[in-house]
C-alpha cells in the first residue's frame, strides 16, 4: 500500500514539474510581444520594503514607475529579507524562470550571484548595485553617494553648535564608505575646525546597537549626526530623543519618521534609473552598462525639511546650494578617499 | 587622537554598559532557570523577537510602556509553554526544538508587524527613574542610579534568583531535576511540572528581554532587532557556569567591553574598527579559557525524562 502511495505521490510530483515547465515555456515564448504591451520588474531586497532606507528607496522608485507609465503597463514583483546572496539566489533564478523582463537585486553583495544566473538567462535584463562590474545582460548602477555626503558635511559643519559632527556606521564598506568619505570632506571644507566622530556597529541591522553608537557619539559632544543602512534609523531616534541635536539621512529623505529631528536628505531617484532600464531594454540593450547616479543627472537630490529651515543658519544653506550647483555643473567633483 | 578618558566620558561607557548588559542578564537569568531544570531551550532568540515586538504593540496601542511590560511576559510565557509541550511532553530532541521556536519566532514578529504596524513606527517608551539621593553619588549615581525601571529589575533579578534556586524548596526541586530527575522523581517532585515551570519562566524573562530593545532602548521596531543578542544570552549561561552571579559577570564583561570599544571609535583613537567590534567576543571568550575550576553542568541538561528508564 505505502508503495503504491510512494509511486502515485511520484507520478503526481512528476506531472506538477512539467506541468510548471510547460507555463513557464508559454511565458518565454510569449515574452518577446509581451516586453512591448507590459514590462514585468522583480525586486529583490536584502532587508525590508519599509526600512525608510535603501529597500525603501528602490520600492518607491518602482511604483513612481507604475504611475507614471501606468499599473497595466508594469507589473511588480518584490521578494524581501533576502540578505543571504544564496537564499536571493533562488528567488532570483526563480523570478528569470518565471519570465520576468528585469530583475533588479538591490544590493552589492549579489554581484557573483546575478554573474553566475545571468548566463542561464540570456534574454533576461538582470540589474544590481551599487557595483561598477557588468555583463552582457547585467546593468550595474552606482549612486555618488559621496556627493550627497559632502553637502550634508557642509550643512553639518555650518550648523553645528559644539563643533562635533558623528557619523554612525554599519560596516567600512561599500556604500557606507562613500557616503562617509564625502560627509568627512564636507566638514572639512564647511569649517575647517568641525570634529567628525566615525564608528561602526559592524552590522547593517541592529538598530539598538546604532541607537547605543549615537548616544555614545552624542556623550562625546556630537550635535549633529548622520548615517547609512537600514540601521540607521534606530540611531536616528536616538537622536530624535534629545533636544537640540539633528540627524542627516540618506538613501531617501527620512523626515517623515523623525520631522523634528531630520535637517536634510540626501535622497535617490530611483524612478529615472529604473525607467532608463526600460528604455534600453526596448533597444535592445539588455545590460552591460554601468548607471552612475548623480546630482549631474538628477538622480540624486538634496531635500531640506521645511519644518526646520530656521535651525539652518542662512550663510550654510547659501554655501550648500552654491556647492550643490557645482557639483551639478560638473565644477566641483568629490573623489571618494578610501584609508 | 585624545588621550584623555575624563569622567563624564568614563561615565558614559559605564552607564551604557549597564543599560546594554540588562537584555543579556534577563534572558541568561530565564535560560539559567530553564537548564537547571534540565532542558535548554535554544529558542531564546525568537522569543526575544516575539517579545519586542508584543512589548512594542502594546505599548504603542495603549500608551503604556508597563502594559507592553506584561504583554511581554505574557507572550514569553505562551511561547515556554509552546517548548515544554514540545521538548518535555513530546520528549522532542531539544535542540533541535529550541532552533525551530527561534525560526517561529523570527518569522511571526516579523509578519505581525508588517500585518499590523508596517513602516517606522516609534512609540515612548520607558523613562528614566532617577532613585532620589542615590543618583546624587558623584560617579556612581549617574552609572547605576539613573537608569529605567528594567535595569533595576534585571540587576535585582541576580541576588533574587540566587535565593530562589539555592534556598526555597522549588529551587531546591529544580536542582533536583536538573541532575537526578530519577531520584527526584522517586521523592514524589512532578519532574515534568518543575520543567514546565523553569521553561515557562524562563521564557517570560526571554520575553521580557526582547521587550526591553523596544520600549526600554530603540522605542521603535524593526526587523530582526534583537540581532543575535538571544543567543549570547545563551553562551552567558555556560560562561557564568549556570550561577545567577557569574551570569551578572558575564554580562558585565560582555557589555563592558562592548561599550569601551564604542566610546574608543568615537574618540578616534587609532584603532582598526573591525578588531574593535569583536573585542566584546574576545574578551569573554579570554575569560571563559582562562578561568578555572572544575566545568560543571546540570547532570541532565538536555536529556527528556522517561520514568523507568535512566536519563
Amino acid at each position: 500500500m505505502k508503495k503504491v502511495l510512494a509511486l502515485m505521490l511520484a507520478v503526481l510530483t512528476l506531472l506538477a514539474f512539467t506541468g510548471c515547465g510547460t507555463t513557464t515555456n508559454k511565458t518565454a515564448e510569449t515574452t518577446p510581444q509581451a516586453k512591448v504591451e507590459k514590462v514585468r520588474i522583480a525586486l529583490v531586497l536584502p532587508a525590508t520594503v519599509d526600512d525608510l532606507a535603501w529597500g525603501q528607496s528602490m520600492v518607491e522608485g518602482l511604483k513612481a514607475v507604475q504611475k507614471t507609465m501606468g499599473a497595466d503597463k508594469v507589473e511588480v514583483a518584490t521578494s524581501e529579507k533576502l540578505g543571504n546572496p544564496v537564499d536571493a539566489g533562488a528567488a532570483i533564478r526563480q523570478y528569470a524562470t518565471q519570465g520576468y523582463d528585469i530583475i533588479i537585486a538591490h544590493g552589492s553583495q549579489y554581484q557573483s550571484v546575478l554573474m553566475d544566473i545571468a548566463k542561464d538567462f540570456p534574454k533576461t535584463t538582470f540589474a544590481y548595485g551599487s557595483g561598477f562590474t557588468t555583463a552582457s545582460n547585467i546593468f550595474a548602477y552606482d549612486p555618488q553617494a559621496q556627493e550627497g555626503g559632502y553637502l550634508l558635511g557642509m550643512l553639518a559643519a555650518m550648523t553645528s553648535k559644539t563643533g562635533t559632527v558623528g557619523i554612525v556606521g554599519p560596516m567600512e564598506s561599500g556604500d557606507a564608505v562613500t557616503y562617509n568619505s564625502g560627509v568627512q570632506q564636507g566638514v572639512t571644507k564647511g569649517k575647517a575646525d568641525v570634529k567628525t566622530r566615525v564608528a561602526y556597529t559592524g552590522s547593517f541591522n541592529d538598530i539598538v546597537g546604532a541607537g547605543n553608537l549615537a548616544k555614545t557619539e552624542m556623550s562625546a559632544g556630537a550635535d549633529i549626526l548622520t548615517g547609512s543602512s537600514q540601521q540607521a534609523v534606530g540611531a536616528m531616534r536616538a537622536v530624535a530623543e534629545t533636544k537640540g541635536n539633528y540627524w542627516l539621512s540618506t538613501d531617501m529623505d527620512q523626515s517623515s519618521a523623525a520631522p523634528d529631528t531630520v535637517l536634510a536628505a540626501q535622497a535617490y531617484n530611483w524612478e529615472k534609473v529604473v525607467t532608463k532600464i526600460i528604455d534600453l531594454r526596448k533597444q535592445g540593450i539588455l545590460g552591460g552598462q554601468h548607471l552612475i547616479l548623480s546630482f549631474a543627472d538628477g538622480t540624486i537630490d538634496l531635500k531640506f525639511n521645511p519644518k526646520l529651515a530656521d535651525k539652518i543658519p542662512a550663510a550654510a544653506k547659501a554655501a550648500v546650494e552654491q556647492a550643490k550647483a557645482d557639483i551639478t555643473s560638473g565644477k566641483l567633483k568629490i573623489a571618494v578617499i578610501k584609508k | 587622537m585624545e588621550g584623555v578618558m575624563n569622567s563624564a566620558i568614563i561615565i558614559s561607557i559605564l552607564a551604557t554598559g549597564i543599560r546594554s548588559a540588562t537584555p543579556y542578564l534577563l534572558a541568561a537569568l530565564g535560560e539559567m532557570f530553564t537548564q537547571r531544570s534540565g532542558v535548554y531551550n535554544l529558542g531564546v532568540e525568537g522569543i526575544m523577537m516575539m517579545g519586542a515586538f508584543v512589548g512594542f504593540y502594546a505599548t504603542l496601542h495603549s500608551g503604556s510602556p508597563l502594559l507592553g511590560i506584561v504583554a511581554s511576559l505574557g507572550i514569553g510565557g505562551l511561547m515556554g509553554l509552546l517548548m515544554a509541550l514540545v521538548s518535555v511532553t513530546f520528549k522532542a530532541e531539544q535542540g533541535i526544538s529550541g532552533i525551530g521556536l527561534y525560526m517561529f519566532g523570527w518569522g511571526l514578529s516579523g509578519l505581525l508587524y508588517r500585518l499590523y504596524v508596517g513602516g517606522i513606527t516609534s512609540i515612548n517608551g520607558l523613562q528614566l527613574v532617577k532613585i532620589p539621593l542615590l543618583s546624587n553619588i558623584p560617579f556612581l549615581g549617574p552609572i547605576f542610579f539613573d537608569q529605567n525601571v528594567l535595569v533595576y529589575t534585571a540587576l535585582l533579578l541576580v541576588p533574587l534568583s540566587g535565593f530562589i534556586l539555592n534556598k526555597t524548596s522549588w529551587g531546591l526541586n529544580v536542582r533536583a531535576v536538573g541532575n537526578k530527575p530519577e531520584a527526584a522523581d522517586t521523592l514524589g517532585v512532578s519532574v515534568e511540572r518543575i520543567r514546565y515551570e523553569c521553561l515557562i519562566l524562563g521564557s517570560m524573562l526571554a520575553g521580557l528581554a526582547g521587550a526591553f530593545l523596544t520600549i526600554g532602548q530603540a522605542n521603535m521596531y524593526a526587523d530582526n532587532i534583537t540581532a543575535g543578542r538571544g543567543f549570547i544570552a545563551i553562551a552567558l549561561v555556560y560562561f557564568g557556569r549556570w550561577n545567577p552571579w557569574g551570569i551578572l559577570l558575564g554580562s558585565l564583561l560582555f557589555s563592558m567591553a562592548d561599550s569601551f570599544q564604542s566610546m574608543v571609535q568615537v574618540l578616534g583613537i587609532n584603532f582598526p574598527y573591525e578588531l574593535a567590534v569583536i573585542l566584546p567576543y574576545v574578551v569573554t571568550i579570554i575569560a571563559l579559557a582562562i578561568s578555572f575550576g572544575r566545568v560543571w553542568a546540570p547532570a541532565a541538561l538536555g536529556k527528556p525524562f522517561q520514568r523507568g528508564t535512566r536519563g
